[in-house]
């Protein structure tokens, strides 16, 4: 188990390889999407603009097929940033992953700060009267992170009870007693279950992976009998990884949509 | 796995960024560029729509034209075939009178020559006759009007005859 090298900054918990693997998401994803829209041309467009105009065609008909495009327009640049986002952010932990072993505690620092995780583990294993040592991953997915996902599953909580709040008070309110008023709690905890499950499933796949990664690894550090079957076994992961990478960016957004179109429109048909 | 809430913090602003970027400096002028091209799609589909439209508007007109044409040009040959039919009969009607007025002067002048030259004749025989009738008779009838005037009544009974 990867510890996360956190340090403390003015009472503030900093991950560094979140802060580091998001400004690389980032930046990738604004330099793809700034490259494929350099030069933008109405008649003959370029190989990347084809790509990028392909991926807008795609949300635009994922975005069409949960709500009125109407009212899904707005929306439209919000999910190309998401599912960019997201598919870069599962891509990046599966090329290469960076690790520092730790074996005393006062070699844990960066920039000056003590890496406070790292000291923990050697704290509880002090109080034991253990030998310890920590691994401290640098180079992962920061959808890896359940917090970075959970963040992420907040934006689209916040969007869409906002939006429904704002925008069709009503209905949004009138949905919360149906279809009897004792039936309150019970919708609240499934709207507060969509926020958890949202921001869970994303990071339970992705995590799920890295660690599957890293257990392989394992596998070929033990024995050359172990790295030379680790070697099928990394691949055929891997490619596995890439395929569940884009279906949890497909399945985030289109749950996106769906939360949204869900508490903007009126559910009026249904009871008349 | 603890949930380090300055993580999500920093994952909701880095979001906020990007959408922020991406929205100004990416897909922005993508999606003008894309609906430019449907606006220019859709005038290209209506001029063509319109084209079609003037190009059957044209082929009419063309029909109509050529229709024209044509029954002018049956109208035209059928006034000059009226027209020569016509003058034809003319010619002939012309030719025919000039050659009744032929013949009738023909048949004057032939009529006021034989006249003319029965006249002659008369007034020869009549001077030839008197001549021969003084010759044969000298002295009695030489000065006898009556006489005369006799020989000129017979004459002119012979003349009618003729």
């Amino acid at each position: 188990m990867h510890e996360a090298p956190v340090i403390e900054v003015g009472g503030l918990h900093l991950d560094l390889s979140v802060i580091l693997m998001l400004l690389v998401t980032c930046t990738i994803v604004f330099v793809v999407a700034r490259l494929a829209t350099r030069n933008l041309s109405v008649e003959n467009p370029g190989k990347l603009q084809n790509f990028m105009e392909w991926v807008v065609e795609f949300i635009r008909n994922m975005i069409s097929s949960t709500m009125d495009w109407k009212k899904g327009k707005p929306f439209l640049s919000l999910a190309m940033t998401m599912i960019l986002f997201i598919f870069v952010a599962n891509m990046l932990g599966l090329p290469f992953g960076v690790v520092t072993e730790y074996h005393d505690p006062a070699k844990a620092t960066i920039f000056g700060h003590e890496i406070t995780s790292v000291t923990e583990v050697f704290k509880a294993a002090h109080e034991k009267g253990e030998e310890a040592h920590a691994e401290v991953a640098w180079w992962k997915s920061p959808t890896a992170d359940l917090s970075v996902t959970m963040g992420l599953a907040l934006i689209v909580f916040l969007l869409s009870h906002g939006l429904g709040l704002f925008k069709n008070t009503k209905n949004y309110l009138k949905h919360y007693v149906q279809p009897y008023p004792f039936f309150l709690p019970i919708n609240i905890i499934e709207q507060l279950s969509k926020l958890l499950t949202h921001g869970v499933r994303l990071y339970a796949n992705i995590f799920a992976g890295e660690v599957l990664i890293s257990t392989i690894m394992t596998l070929a550090k033990a024995s050359i009998i172990g790295a030379i079957f680790s070697v099928p076994l990394l691949m055929a992961w891997q490619g596995f990884s890439i395929f569940v990478g884009a279906i949890q960016a497909f399945v985030f957004v289109i749950l996106m949509m769906v939360y949204i179109s869900q508490n903007l429109e009126s559910h009026d048909e249904e009871h008349h | 796995m603890e949930i380090v809430w300055e993580n999500t913090v920093i994952a909701i602003i880095a979001i906020g960024i990007l959408y922020f970027l991406l929205n100004k400096y990416a897909f922005g002028p993508l999606f003008s560029v894309m609906e430019k091209r449907q606006e220019l799609v859709q005038s290209q589909l209506n001029e063509a729509a319109q084209t079609r439209e003037q190009a059957a508007v044209f082929i009419e007109e063309q029909k109509a034209a050529l229709q024209e044409a044509r029954k002018e040009a049956y109208e035209i040959i059928e006034q000059s075939k009226q027209t020569s039919s016509k003058q034809a009969a003319e010619l002939l009607d012309h030719a025919k009178d000039e050659a009744t007025r032929l013949k009738d002067e023909a048949v004057r002048d032939i009529q006021s020559e034989k006249n003319k030259a029965v006249e002659q004749l008369r007034s020869e025989v009549g001077a030839v006759s008197v001549k021969i009738a003084s010759k044969l008779i000298e002295k009695e009838v030489s000065e006898d009007k009556v006489q005369g005037e006799l020989v000129d009544q017979y004459l002119k009974e012979v003349g009618g005859r003729s």
